[in-house]
């Protein structure tokens, strides 16, 4: 029955992840700080400027809690599920000095991205002075980054959403290098499978999934007449670094990734290293 | 009708003791290939074997020559007995064809037909199957029936899978496995079957079509008919639904598998070659002698022309286990034929075609699909074309047809009846779908049935 994965193999490659757009609903933005009143109000006000970039935040509302309104992890977990915000704006360690050492997101940061609904915004810690130049600027470059794009139509929605008219949406894929190389370390001692077939069939399917992807999420938003420019970074890699090389070499505005896992309460993998040592720019969790 | 006309070539006489003996030998070898499955051997093997017993046995009691005279171009060559025995031009079509069809299918011209039927058909089930038994019917006439079903059934496997509708796919697998077999009777090349007694018929390429193709139709439509009542293959009723499905084959891309235009856009130009060439050959000057083997071949080596650095892949790939089989069934019947078992078999075959033209002819065929049912169709076919060809039965005889049909029909009857049949069950369970022996034989016998009283009808009242 050789004859029939061969087959179903062909079939299966054959079927395509195909992108639908679908518009965002950014109503409500909650800005998230544990500054005095006054500072508050105009990191708030900083915020609302950069996000009025993002296309699909133009008609959204902004509210910014300052740090005396909540005095506990639950007293703000409480405040954000009130405001049934659909974008939350925070930074890394609220009602803590850990920002002043980079290992960490802190406690507040932590709940939120797992138990709001809404997609967490992480930005650059006011005090810190760790943003790039050209971060909380515009959002004319955003940056899509995961390890299995194709069929990944919210990632691409959210994405979408925040890039300015006219700017540039980069999709990345980046395959971890180093679990290729593992696995092909495994293929290499199996006699009946020929290495360098596999190294290099495996590598052009995993890569070609998520090429294809990008182009109907370019197809399906030239049709919308979405203007935006859609780039693809589809690469063997190793994720973090690369990640933080394009942020330099391309200038990104915004970050967009997925956090949630549906089968643990943790974050997901890729998202927690990501979110604590990417500190220059802005990163939209999902 | 002379029964004994084909023994009267200078055969030795055989007492009836070595008939019966080999008698008993050709029961045990068709046994032996009923149980392939369960004695876990290949067919080649099996009837590999039995051609040497036989060819011992046939030297030990004088019932064929060592070896024989032939006269090649005027020069006498003196080849051992079952050299001259085995049928080559069938085995050049055979080696010809899979070839052939193996290299074309690298273009993703196959593919790309079967996912532009998917998408044409909007994702509607009921579309869907006819869709996809047309489909099947068409690939096992001018494939073959094996490769019809693999093509069409793993398609099967993933189509539903995507459009979720998994719980129909014991109906769709069961149509297209059942579909092989009338697809199998369209040409004379369609099936292993049809090649060897219309080629001892001497039945061209284009009557074989014109004989055959109007019950191909109505067979067609009736068998997918009873498939979309009995399985209850619904049609869409609301909008959402169909929008829903049609996204989904939406998302099919019929062009992923064509690696170059160029070789696909060759591919399609060669197989609409081929089968003008194939069935033209026997008007075509020069080509008419060599044979339809010859076309096969020829078109296999232009072919394998864009893979000529590695055409060894292709070779190995050729399933040496049917040519194997084949050419040790032809050694196998060439003895029995001179042990005078096949007139002993044909004594019995009188006299149920002394019946009379309606109870006899319609008699072989159901005999024939019933024996087909149980062990290869192929043994039987060869069988029974020597014995006609042996009792001198004109071309135009309704009783070539009546084995026709009955060999490729009885393949649906149980799962072991044809290969193809075999595969639809294997890809079956290749999807978690439980069938047994008996609960695929329950399932088949209504559209068998229908079938082989079509069959009979058809062959009385269009083709006697």
């Amino acid at each position: 029955m050789t004859q029939v994965d061969q087959f179903e193999s062909a079939f299966r490659a054959a079927t395509k992840a195909v992108y639908r757009p679908e518009p965002v609903a950014l109503e409500r933005v909650l800005i998230v700080t544990d500054l005095d009143p006054v500072d508050a109000q105009g990191f708030g006000q900083s915020i609302e400027a950069f996000l009025k970039h993002a296309a699909g935040a133009r008609s959204a509302t902004f509210q910014t809690i300052a740090g005396v309104e909540a005095r506990s992890t639950g007293q703000l977990l409480q405040l954000v599920e009130d405001a049934a915000p659909s974008l939350v704006c925070a930074y890394r360690n609220l009602y803590s000095d850990g920002w002043k050492w980079p290992h960490s997101l802190g406690e507040a940061l932590d709940l939120l991205t797992q138990t709001t609904e809404a997609p967490v915004l992480v930005l650059p810690h006011p005090k810190a002075e760790r943003a790039a130049d050209h971060a909380l600027v515009n959002t004319n470059r955003v940056l899509a980054v995961t390890d299995h794009l194709a069929g990944d139509d919210r990632l691409v929605h959210w994405a979408a959403a925040m890039t300015e008219d006219g700017g540039t949406l980069t999709l990345s894929h980046v395959e971890d290098a180093q679990v290729f190389e593992r696995y092909l370390d495994v293929i290499s001692k199996i006699p009946s499978i020929d290495t360098d077939n596999a190294r290099a069939t495996i590598e052009a399917r995993l890569l070609k999934e998520p090429t294809d992807y990008i182009d109907s999420v370019r197809d399906a938003l030239a049709a919308a007449n979405t203007p935006i420019t859609v780039e693809a970074l589809v690469q063997l890699g190793h994720q973090l670094s690369d990640y933080r090389r394009l942020i330099d070499e391309r200038r990104i505005d915004m970050l967009v990734l997925n956090t949630r896992d549906d089968e643990q309460l943790a974050m997901h993998g890729l998202a927690y290293p990501i979110a604590v040592e990417l500190r220059t720019v802005p990163i939209l969790m999902l | 009708m002379p029964v004994l006309a084909f023994s009267e070539g200078g055969h030795h006489e055989v007492s009836t003791s070595v008939t019966l003996l080999f008698s008993a030998i050709l029961v045990a070898m068709i046994a032996s290939l009923a149980l392939e499955e369960k004695i876990h051997a290949k067919k080649s093997l099996i009837v590999g074997v039995f051609a040497i017993v036989v060819l011992f046995l046939g030297m030990v009691f004088e019932v064929v020559p060592g070896s024989v005279p032939v006269d090649i171009l005027g020069e006498t060559l003196t080849l051992p007995i079952y050299i001259p025995g085995i049928d080559w031009s069938v085995i050049a079509i055979i080696l010809g064809s899979s070839l052939f069809v193996d290299v074309t299918s690298k273009s993703g011209l196959f593919t790309w037909i079967a996912i532009k039927l998917t998408k044409a058909s909007r994702g509607e089930p009921r579309r869907l199957l006819w869709f996809y038994g047309l489909m099947t019917v068409v690939f096992s006439a001018v494939l073959n029936n094996v490769t019809a079903m693999i093509i069409v059934g793993s398609l099967t496997g993933v189509s539903l899978r995507k459009l979720g509708r998994a719980e129909l796919m014991l109906g769709f697998l069961l149509v297209e496995g059942l579909l092989t077999n009338i697809g199998g009777l369209l040409t004379l090349i369609s099936s292993v079957p049809n090649i060897i007694v219309g080629t001892a018929a001497g039945i061209s390429f284009v009557s074989f079509f014109v004989a055959a193709a109007p019950f191909v139709v109505v067979g067609t439509a009736l068998t997918i008919w009873m498939g979309a009542t009995l399985f209850k293959i619904p049609v869409l009723r609301t909008d959402e639904e169909r929008a829903e499905a049609q996204r989904q084959v939406e998302g099919f891309d019929e062009n992923d598998g064509v690696q170059s235009k160029g070789f696909f856009t060759f591919a399609t130009v060669m197989l609409c070659a081929f089968i003008v060439v194939i069935a033209t050959t026997s008007v075509l000057p020069y080509i008419q002698d060599l044979g339809m083997g010859y076309v096969a071949l020829t078109f296999a080596a232009i072919m394998l022309i864009r893979y000529k650095s590695s055409v060894d892949t292709y070779y190995r790939a050729v399933d040496w286990d049917l040519l194997g089989f084949f050419a040790a069934l032809f050694v196998v019947i060439n003895v029995m034929e001179h042990a005078q078992v096949l007139t002993m078999i044909g004594h019995g075959l009188e006299v149920i075609i002394g019946w009379g033209d309606v109870a006899g002819t319609g008699a072989i065929l159901v005999a024939s699909a019933l024996a087909s049912s149980v062990t290869d169709n192929i043994p039987l076919a060869a069988m029974l074309a020597k014995i006609l060809g042996g009792m001198g039965t004109p071309s135009d005889s309704a009783l070539w047809w009546s084995v026709v049909f009955g060999a490729n029909l009885g393949g649906n009857i149980t799962p072991i009846g044809s290969a193809s049949t075999l595969v639809a069950v294997t890809i079956m369970h290749k999807n978690d779908l439980k069938v047994s022996f008996g609960g695929f034989v329950t399932k088949a016998v209504p559209y068998a049935a229908a079938q082989l009283v079509l069959a009979v009808l058809y062959v009385l009242l269009v083709l006697r």
